[in-house]
């Protein structure tokens, strides 16, 4: 038998070592300091997204047939509780209508232009996700082309599912909350409390094996329950104020018992995601 | 009569098709791949380098070559993480072709080689990420709620495709 370590496997195996080491730094330090990522990285990714979608197309076709079986198995017993809701939800929007229209008149008598509240939306659909037990990703098939930027907040269905990490010309990368890197998804939250008391803070993690995400380090002394509403609170740069994230499933201590810190189950289900919306700030 | 088309071909485009498999599984299957707290990952394109190391010719077909632009193309477009898979993948191919040439080529000693390769890659990648902060989760919890789960998938999948991928490069043999 070959002896395994001949010194000239040895030297390619460091030299691949350095190297790989060398790329992975070089793309942390890209990826968090640039709003887009090479050009000839741009360049690759935009090809293979068009070559993904031939073979996506099909698979998500299978896909949304299976889904919309179930649905339709669902519909009798859904339909029956959805009834109940509409003469609320009508109520509810011609209030939202008077009062938006109410509030526009007041900003511009007092001259305000844009607050944090304002955002449009670019809708996409998802391509694909990456195939990784750590980067909760998904790929949507809009990018620069059509004004996404590094860092926007991306909703589906009922609330925010993450932030825009990467963005080529025509796709770009959405890192999902549930992503448990250490430099990811760091956005501003707040919740609003008994007493519509108003919490302040910062998503700080997530929790992988319950679901949940986590807010750290609050000192303030409002009292928090179960079931309180959790919305993005526009501090702190792209994200617009008032997109849904959740509601409290628990409140604890930290570790030392000086802050507390919030469990929050995320409103929209983040393993069955088809199309998503960018919120771009007005 | 009609001309034969070379294996080759069918290799690299059968790779590019099981790369993007790999996605699109995930997100069609997200739901059940990815349910709390454990996550099953497909690895289809490393299944079909791994079977062509197998049963195919390694040197005719440029395997390891191959194995480094598929794994740069996974980098690149999935993870946006630049060189981890482009060294894993030519790695773990030419460690499973190591093993499966000393054993008797059977569908039980391919399967006890996967097992090895899919053990390795998952690992190194974990090592990688980790590495870089991408993950946090414990080794005992990436033992339990990753590894684990992922080898049952990719193993099931093998044996799904491990016939008819043997019967494909065997007419192609003689």
């Amino acid at each position: 038998m070959q002896k395994f370590f001949s010194s000239r496997k040895l030297v390619i195996v460091v030299v691949c070592l350095i190297v790989s080491f060398g790329l992975m730094s070089l793309s942390v330090a890209i990826r968090d300091r640039r709003s887009t990522p090479p050009l000839v990285q741009q360049f690759g990714n935009d090809i293979v997204g068009f070559a993904d979608r031939i073979v996506a197309a099909p698979m998500n076709g299978i896909h949304h047939g299976f889904v919309s079986t179930k649905n339709l198995l669902n519909t009798y017993q859904e339909n029956e509780r959805l009834k109940s809701k509409v003469d609320q939800l009508t109520q509810t929007q011609v209030k939202d209508q008077v009062l938006s229209r109410e509030n526009k008149q007041l900003k511009r008598q007092l001259n305000v232009g844009s607050t944090l509240t304002g955002y449009e939306k670019i809708n996409a659909a998802v391509i694909t996700r990456t195939p990784s037990s750590w980067a909760s990703q998904i790929i949507i098939n809009k990018g620069q082309a059509s004004g996404i930027k590094k860092n926007m907040p991306v909703i589906a269905g009922p609330g925010l599912i993450g932030t825009v990490a990467e963005v080529n010309k025509t796709n770009s990368k959405v890192v999902l909350v549930s992503n448990t890197a250490e430099n990811s998804n760091r956005f501003a939250i707040q919740v609003l409390g008994d007493n519509s008391k108003v919490v302040n803070g910062i998503i700080t993690s997530y929790d992988s094996s319950s679901n949940r995400i986590i807010m750290g380090n609050i000192t303030s002394k409002a009292k928090l329950s179960v079931g309180n509403r959790v919305t993005t609170s526009g501090l702190g740069g792209v994200i617009p104020k008032g997109i849904y994230v959740g509601t409290v499933s628990k409140v604890t201590q930290d570790d030392y018992g000086l802050a507390k810190k919030v469990y929050i189950k995320p409103a929209a289900n983040l393993n069955d995601i088809e199309v998503v919306s960018v919120a771009v700030r007005d | 009569m009609k001309r034969k088309v070379p294996i080759a071909i069918y290799f690299v485009i059968g790779q590019f098709i099981a790369f993007f498999l790999d996605g699109s599984l995930s997100q069609a299957m997200s739901g059940v791949l990815f349910k709390y707290p454990n996550s099953m990952v497909p690895y289809l394109t490393v299944l079909w380098l791994i079977l062509a190391a197998f049963f195919g010719n390694v040197k005719k077909l440029h395997l390891y070559t191959w194995a480094a632009i598929i794994g740069f193309i996974f980098d690149m477009y999935y993870t946006g993480l630049l060189g981890v898979y482009v060294f894993i993948f030519p790695l773990v191919v030419y460690l499973c072709q190591m093993v499966y040439q000393i054993l008797p080529p059977n569908f039980m000693s391919g399967f006890l080689v996967y097992f090895l390769g899919i053990t390795v890659l998952v690992s190194l990648g974990y090592m990688a990420n980790a590495f870089i902060g991408e993950t946090d989760s414990s080794v005992a919890q990436f033992l339990v709620n990753t590894l684990a789960p992922t080898l049952a998938l990719n193993l099931v999948l093998l044996a799904i495709a491990y016939f008819p991928i043997e019967a494909l490069y065997r007419t192609h043999r003689q």
